[in-house]
């Protein structure tokens, strides 16, 4: 530690490494590790960040965004002492964070308990056909009763005909996974909760619809009567649970938008739920999971960790659209990212190798190697076993369904995970590493279930890959190799290369990434030595690349780092996120919907164009305007310190808070050209005092060229 | 046919001129209305992310070894009451699935190239897209795509800012480049502070701040964008209305397809358009004449059909062109789906296209 942390308290000394030198201070010429940094930094031809800027810039680029006082803490602690701190995220107290996102309980089940208390329909289908019995808790009944009477419902109308009659939504549901979340996205963005939206299906014969209606009106008349939503939320809660299953549907039908949120007022978070997946069981674990998101990166105090995993869950993209994936992500993020986003990338390969999610995600669970028992004798039959191996010779058909050998998973470690696509290895490598990969697999998927090796999938024989014979031993054979691919010299430049991408800019300078790649993979002899990501980190920042003046807003916020620093830096108050979830969506970023393995691009071009611009300052007029339904911006967390005199005051105050007082003069003059106009100062003739509207200058700024920029 | 109607957009647009005083992007839309006329070609690329199995979709059911590969998701030989292949030639048929191709082929507006593809043996979906769409197969460091390259040998001074769209939140790649192409998801939501008749002061006022940002990047897109506003606007995109029998199917790619075919008959300069439709990995469960192969199929083909249909006599000087990035394997995998391969099908379809035939030498299925 001691030789780690003495750069560190050198850091400041760092930064000012060219006028130092120039000034020929003592201190720089005292220590020896600070003038190897000025020796570095003087080979740099671009000029350093002027100081003023430097809190900012590292902000922009190790949090989500500059909150009104951050730059004061920041500048009252140190910058070193504040990365210090931001390395070491256990040590920060987040509690105001793990307050916002306590209601949403998905986030602490496993995805057993998630697949129970909302089922997908595969487990609704195993009750009704008795292979798996009813829950006995009265609100998962609840749940259950309701989605078979659905679910009944619908097998009804396609034996009717009707479904079959027109084809395409069938299409459009199963060709893409995405339209569930899709549909919950739109919901949202009229401010309720995911599942209240939904609309469930609507009645189709004249028969059926003359029932629902006869349903829906005596329920009117009886919530009428007795007035259900004035009811405490604890005695509406257990009148709900009362009722039939397909009166609870029908509430649904006819509860939708600000009235659904009035039926789920004051309840307990798992009262809230029970009622949401009533409605839409799925929904209810998507809608948490990328609310939690967002509150974390608004929110959270331990920002880097958030930046972090942010940046791994990317690279290690799985898609919540895909089947029973959507149950897995919550503890993908919660046990396989995020305790390794600042450790080793070995640890995080190995457990995302492991993972259910991932396994799932990219095929791999179901990868049989085409001469293991499981492909040549079936899933019950082993050779040689005496009088029980009745069939002794495999039986062709059976043995050609179940040799799948797949490579998807293997083709994405190396291309995507680790080596990178010009990392060196071949498609036979590919082949390879998927054999010794088979067998890595998941214990009924469907039902949320663990890893599990099945030695009965996994091909035999050693195997060749990157030039180095792995010999047969099962399971060990891929962590074997994984542990060879996170120490390989391509995967510490590609996964350098990244971090600088995201970090510095999109085209990082090289010398940056090979001496980011040292630090990522150091040799010790023959044993290869990795350090965590915290010391890559510490290189990253203490290069004089990160602190060029060219790096400063060099990079364009993708749409997920532009709402949640736009909801920073107006101090924005949110009780609901998913109008904040419908926007990715609008904006092309749709958060766990990345359907590619690639993740989403860092790069500028990906986001930069004129619809996606249109977006970011539409959103911007209504965050500032405090129209964005469940967030609340006061003026007051505006602009902090005393109200500005006019309008001019105003403007200047909100450049200050919103773009840490950087605008170009251009930015601002045309702003302070429309600060007359009676929409922005809200005087009319005979009312001279008015406060402007600092909501919709606000709204400007944050749709400025400047605010797209971190 | 063509000759009446542009005669007719000519007068139109000096019946506009003569009677008011038209603002300089109005007069601009005016003249793109003519080079939206027949007349001025148009070309519409349609991609299908995720490699299409195109031995499913136009299938060799002449091949006794289809059949043999694929015991489990084949397509049968045509035979008449049955769900099976739609014969073209006696030799390939269609999906069942994609009915709505039958008339098109048989009017010859519709061509099929089969087993064609990328020259570059990648399997990987990232980069075969990236050399797709760059049209430099092998070669990562092309900065832009093809068809904005296509448009930057024939540059137009002034040229409509939605001489390039594409459908979709982002940019596609296929339109990277120096020609200014506009991306949107929706043609609505295509505007800032409100859709009323006149830009909101919010709208001026961003449109100033990116006109005079020195954000080199931004104020590029800034201004792009501020200009086909206005165009939507004069077009009035709220009151479309498709042609009779084009019918949309329901989802994003019906919904793509029907706002290009909007902004085309909006008269706004449009010479390219890109949409695309994924989900067309099937590595497990693929299906049949049902399932997922034939849910995709047909989306994929009443989309197009319904484009088709809605652009009438537009179509005469549209050609539309669909690509996959790579094909699927001829054998059926353990898992009822299909792995990654070479040669797909690509349809091409237009009013000069010599259509109902199928293109392209057929190497056979055998080993």
């Amino acid at each position: 530690m001691p030789a780690t942390r003495k750069p560190l308290v050198l850091i400041g000394l760092v930064l000012f490494a060219a006028a130092l030198l120039a000034a020929g201070d003592k201190k720089s010429k005292t220590n020896a590790s600070a003038e190897a940094a000025v020796s570095m930094d003087s080979r740099q031809s671009a000029p350093p960040i002027a100081d003023d800027k430097k809190i900012v810039h590292a902000l922009n680029r190790f949090t989500f965004g500059v909150r009104p006082g951050d730059v004061e803490r920041v500048r009252a602690m140190g910058l070193d002492q504040w990365l210090d701190q931001q390395l070491h995220p256990e040590k920060i107290d987040d509690s105001a964070v793990e307050a916002r996102i306590a209601p949403f309980r998905t986030l602490k089940m496993s995805a057993k308990e998630m697949v129970e208390n909302f089922p997908p329909p595969q487990v609704l289908k195993a009750i009704e056909n008795g292979r798996m019995s009813m829950p006995r808790d009265p609100g998962k009944r609840a749940v259950y009763e309701s989605r078979m009477a659905q679910y009944q419902e619908q097998q009804q109308k396609k034996q009717d005909g009707v479904a079959s009659a027109n084809p395409a939504p069938a299409a459009t549901t199963s060709s893409a996974p995405a339209p569930s979340t899709a549909s919950q996205d739109s919901a949202s963005m009229q401010g309720m909760s995911p599942a209240m939206q939904l609309n469930a299906n609507t009645p189709t014969t004249p028969e059926q619809r003359r029932q629902q209606k006869q349903r829906e009106d005596a329920m009117y008349a009886d919530l009428n009567g007795d007035q259900l939503l004035q009811k405490p939320a604890e005695e509406r809660y257990k009148a709900i649970l009362k009722m039939s299953p397909e009166e609870r549907l029908d509430l649904a039908r006819v509860y939708k938008g600000e009235k659904a949120m009035h039926v789920i007022d004051g309840m307990r978070p798992e009262q809230r739920e029970t009622i949401e997946a009533i409605v839409q069981p799925q929904a209810v674990v998507g809608g948490e999971l990328a609310q939690a998101k967002l509150l974390r990166a608004i929110y959270s105090d331990r920002q880097l960790e958030e930046v972090m995993t942010d940046f791994w869950f990317n690279h290690f993209n799985v898609f919540i659209g895909k089947g029973p994936d959507r149950y897995m992500i919550n503890a993908y993020e919660r046990e396989v990212i995020r305790p390794h986003a600042l450790g080793k990338f070995k640890d995080l390969l190995t457990a995302t190798a492991k993972s259910p999610a991932m396994l799932f995600y990219l095929d791999n669970w179901q990868s049989v190697g085409p001469d293991s028992d499981l492909a040549l004798y079936g899933p019950q039959r082993r050779p040689g076993r005496g009088r029980n191996a009745r069939f002794p010779h495999p039986r062709p058909q059976q043995a050609k369904n179940r040799s799948g050998l797949n490579e998807n998973y293997a083709r994405e470690i190396m291309e995507l995970h680790t080596l990178g696509v010009d990392g060196g290895y071949s498609q036979k490598d590919v082949t390879e590493l998927a054999k010794v990969l088979t067998g890595w697999s998941i214990e009924q998927p469907q039902l949320g279930g663990n890893f599990k090796f099945n030695e009965r999938a996994h091909e035999p024989g050693p195997k060749y890959i990157l030039g180095r014979k792995i010999g047969e031993h099962g399971e060990k054979e891929g962590e074997e190799m994984l542990d060879i691919l996170a120490h390989h010299p391509s995967t510490a430049r590609f996964i350098s290369r990244k971090l600088a991408m995201r970090f510095v800019s999109d085209n990082p300078p090289d010398t940056l990434v090979a001496r980011m790649a040292e630090t990522f993979q150091k040799k010790d002899g023959d044993i290869f030595f990795l350090e965590g990501f915290r010391q890559v980190l510490r290189t990253l920042f203490r290069s004089p690349e990160f602190w060029a003046a060219d790096a400063y807003r060099a990079k364009m916020k993708t749409p997920f780092e532009f709402v949640v620093s736009a909801a920073r830096a107006s101090g924005a108050d949110i009780q609901n996120a998913m109008p904040l979830v419908g926007t990715l969506n609008r904006m092309g970023m749709p958060l766990y919907g990345m359907q590619p393995p690639t993740g989403y691009s860092m790069k500028a071009e990906a986001w930069v164009n004129s619809s996606a611009l249109l977006n970011r300052m539409n959103f911007a007029l209504q965050l500032g305007s405090g129209k964005l339904p469940g967030t609340t911006v006061n003026p007051q967390d505006l602009l902090r310190g005393p109200a500005p005199a006019d309008a001019e005051a105003a403007l200047a105050a909100l450049e200050q808070d919103i773009l840490a007082g950087d605008v170009s003069a251009q930015t601002h003059a045309v702003m302070e050209k429309q600060l007359s106009d009676p929409q922005i100062s809200q005087r009319k003739l005979d009312d001279a005092n008015k406060t402007p509207n600092y909501g919709a200058i606000a709204g400007l700024i944050m749709g400025s060229p400047e605010f797209q920029r971190r | 046919m063509s000759i009446t109607r542009r005669v007719f957009l000519k007068n139109g647009a000096l019946a506009i001129v003569g009677t008011s005083i038209v603002p300089s992007f109005l007069t601009r839309a005016v003249y793109a209305a003519e080079t939206a006329a027949p007349g001025k070609k148009r070309l519409i690329v349609l991609f299908q992310r995720g490699a299409a199995d195109g031995l499913n979709i136009v299938v060799p059911h002449g091949e006794q070894a289809y059949y043999a590969m694929r015991p489990s998701i084949s397509i049968p030989r045509p035979r008449n009451g049955q769900e099976s292949a739609i014969d073209l030639d006696g030799f390939f048929g269609l999906h069942p699935a994609m009915t709505a191709f039958k008339p098109l082929w048989d009017q010859k507006h519709l061509a099929i190239v089969h087993a064609a593809g990328s020259p570059d043996t990648t399997r990987s979906h990232f980069d075969a897209q990236d050399y797709m769409e760059s049209g430099t197969p092998g070669l990562r460091s092309t900065d832009d795509g093809w068809l904005n390259r296509a448009l930057q040998a024939d540059p137009e001074v002034g040229a409509s800012p939605f001489r390039a769209v594409a459908m979709g939140g982002a940019l596609p790649r296929t339109l990277a480049g120096s020609v200014p192409a506009v991306a949107m998801d929706n043609i609505r939501a295509f505007t800032v502070g409100g859709r009323g008749p006149k830009p909101s002061l919010a709208s001026n006022t961003f449109e100033a701040m990116y006109e005079q940002s020195v954000d080199s990047v931004l104020h590029g897109t800034g201004n792009e964008t501020f200009e086909a506003v206005k165009m939507l606007r004069s077009a009035d995109p709220e009151k479309y209305t498709p042609a009779a029998g084009a019918d949309y199917p329901r989802g994003r790619f019906g919904d793509s397809l029907r706002q290009v075919a909007q902004l085309i008959k909006a008269n706004l300069g449009v010479e390219v358009a890109f949409a695309d439709i994924s989900g067309w990995d099937h590595h497990v469960n693929e299906g049949s004449v049902q399932g997922q192969i034939a849910n995709l199929t047909r989306e994929f083909s009443q989309s197009i059909a319904a484009l088709w249909t809605d652009l009438g006599d537009l179509a005469e000087s549209t050609v539309i062109v669909t690509m996959s990035e790579f094909g699927r394997t001829m054998r059926e995998n353990g898992n009822a789906g299909t792995d990654h391969g070479h040669g797909n099908v690509m349809w091409l379809m237009g009013g000069r296209v010599q259509g109902g035939k199928i293109y392209g030498d057929w190497p056979g299925l055998g080993e």
